[in-house]
């Protein structure tokens, strides 16, 4: 187990915050350690999501996880974007500022996908570059999530686990370490899930994801909109004995069920936590 | 930054974003700019279940399906009004024609009422232009800044001498709108899961305003609409008064114009009145 590098806290179990449980939410004040906020949903609104946004920032700790800040792509990046990000994050007071290794499009375009990078030395170098970038804009640590993906690109010529890990130590950043797509991954490239765990510099890691998944048969599709399954709650284990503990949120985005249910679920996270922790002592 | 990283990403985009199957995709003129057909598999590898075309599919094959989310969210009466097929057709026209330049996807229908003015052959363009304002009209109510509201304390406070030149301003999350047909009756239809009404060609008018962050409308005449137009655009208030009172035959009509007024002011449509 080790310690996180920037000091950031062990937030507890969170949620994603989704509109659908805005009212709950304010007015039952479920016991969450944290709430994690769609960054994109709230940059552009004066109306009743940054009403409730504030409310729910006033009772709770909030950290942002975006979609569309693209810094893999090689377009340039869009700094306006990025000073909307800064305001919302001082607005709300979030902890930290996360978004996914990948890009979302060129030309610009936004698909509002995560789109695969080729794991080369050259694209390495380049979101390194585009990391530091955005760190100093940003004034903060970005944190990265490890991607789902459903292609690899011939011309790779490392594992995600190693371009992961490098991309951390060279560009100084933290990472958002999704168990979850680091299963979906797995079984669709068919690598060792553990072998991908055990290469990850703990200290960097400054949160976990876990989510549901729809399994296609010859490939996983990472849909966020079921129960974590049981493959996933050991890969969980192993990466707690490995990483150690950090802030742990469940991500529930399609077919969205009523809070309580997503509550319980994290719940199980927290099972894991001291199951884990008691078992390294 | 690196050449062949900007042509993967061009290739890749042009792939995914293609409307056709996924041959048809890498096949398209587009995506042979950046990377000939035939060397899809010098690109992608396949896995031990599925083919590169497979691979990349996943992708292509989820692009359009994420776009109709995000409009079917929009626009719920125009896809109410079309029906399933004929709603994702219409996506899959607009998105070729506009697609997504923003990081958020509240703006990836920004520009379908222009779209049925570019393409008025489409079925119904007429009317599905107005729909498409109506609908734009009420997502940017819906996310337009929060703003104080004329109370009647401060109205109380405007000395009588003053009102004649007195200017009324609006509150940012206001929309006043004037339509071709009669726009309601399809809203109304959508809420309330009723058979979608056939088109009307009957002018309307319609307000939308957001109150305790909840949008809604008041259906206008014409008259009630060029006066609150002319409020909302900063006419002095007997300017706009007077003006209306002159298209008002008799008494009775005249003393709507305070009705209305009323009604403007108690559903929180101002935010201050400059005296």
């Amino acid at each position: 187990m080790t310690e996180n590098r920037w000091s950031f806290p062990d937030l507890g179990l969170g949620v994603g915050l989704r509109t659908p449980h805005y009212a709950h939410i304010l007015s039952e004040r479920p016991d969450i350690g944290f709430f994690e906020v769609l960054t994109e949903n709230y940059l552009d609104t004066g109306g009743r999501p940054l009403y409730m946004l504030d409310q729910i920032a006033e009772n709770y700790r909030t950290v942002m996880h975006g979609v569309s800040m693209s810094i893999g792509s090689t377009d340039p990046i869009d700094f306006d974007y990025l000073a909307k990000v800064k305001a919302l994050a001082a607005r709300i007071g979030a902890l930290w500022i996360s978004d996914h290794i990948c890009w979302t499009g060129v030309l610009g375009r936004n698909t509002h996908d995560l789109l695969p990078l080729p794991y080369t030395e050259e694209s390495l170098k380049h979101s390194v570059e585009r990391i530091k970038v955005v760190q100093d804009y940003l004034d903060r640590p970005l944190v990265l999530e490890n991607p789902s993906t459903y292609l690899e690109f011939a011309e790779s010529d490392m594992p995600e686990w190693e371009f992961v890990a490098r991309m951390a130590e060279e560009a100084d950043c933290g990472l958002l370490f999704d168990v979850n797509n680091v299963y979906v991954s797995a079984y669709n490239h068919g690598f060792d899930p553990v072998e991908y765990i055990d290469a990850i510099p703990g200290d960097r890691v400054c949160q976990y994801h876990l989510a549901g998944h729809t399994n296609k048969g010859t490939h996983i599709i990472d849909t966020h909109n079921d129960h974590v399954l049981d493959p996933v709650w050991e890969l969980f284990g192993h990466t707690i004995q490995h990483v150690g503990l950090r802030a742990t949120l469940l991500e529930w985005d399609a077919d969205i069920p009523p809070f309580e249910i997503i509550h319980q679920e994290v719940l199980k996270a927290g099972d894991w936590r001291r199951q884990e922790v008691a078992n390294v002592a | 930054m690196s050449p062949e990283l900007e042509r993967l990403q061009r290739w890749m985009q042009e792939v995914v974003v293609h409307p056709g199957t996924v041959e048809e995709a890498v096949a398209s003129a587009g995506a042979e700019r950046e990377i000939p057909a035939d060397r899809l598999a010098d690109i992608v590898l396949p896995s031990e279940s599925m083919t590169p075309s497979e691979r990349i599919g996943v992708y292509q094959g989820m692009y359009l399906i994420r776009m109709e989310e995000a409009l079917e969210t929009d626009y719920p009466v125009i896809r109410y009004h079309l029906g399933d097929v004929a709603f994702s057709h219409l996506i899959e026209a607009y998105v070729q024609r506009y697609p997504s330049r923003s990081y958020t996807l509240n703006r990836l229908g920004d520009h379908l009422p222009q779209f049925f003015l570019d393409r008025s052959d489409w079925p119904q363009a007429k009317l599905l232009h107005d729909l498409a304002r109506l609908e734009l009209a009420m997502t940017q109510v819906f996310d337009e800044e929060e703003s104080p509201v004329l109370s009647a304390e401060e109205l109380e406070a405007v000395p009588p001498d003053a009102w004649e030149n007195a200017r009324l301003r609006p509150i940012a999350a206001f929309r006043l709108l004037h339509f071709r047909h009669s726009v309601i009756p399809h809203l109304i239809a959508y809420h309330e899961d009723r058979p979608s009404p056939n088109p009307r060609r009957r002018a309307s008018w319609v307000a939308l305003y957001r109150r305790d962050y909840s949008v809604l409308r008041l259906e206008l005449s014409r008259a009630e609409h060029d006066l609150l137009k002319a409020l909302a655009g900063g006419t002095p208030l007997g300017e706009a008064l007077a003006v209306a009172a002159q298209l008002q035959k008799s008494s009775s009509q005249r003393a709507k114009i305070f009705k209305w007024f009323r009604t403007w002011i108690a559903e929180g449509l101002f935010t201050s009145i400059e005296a």
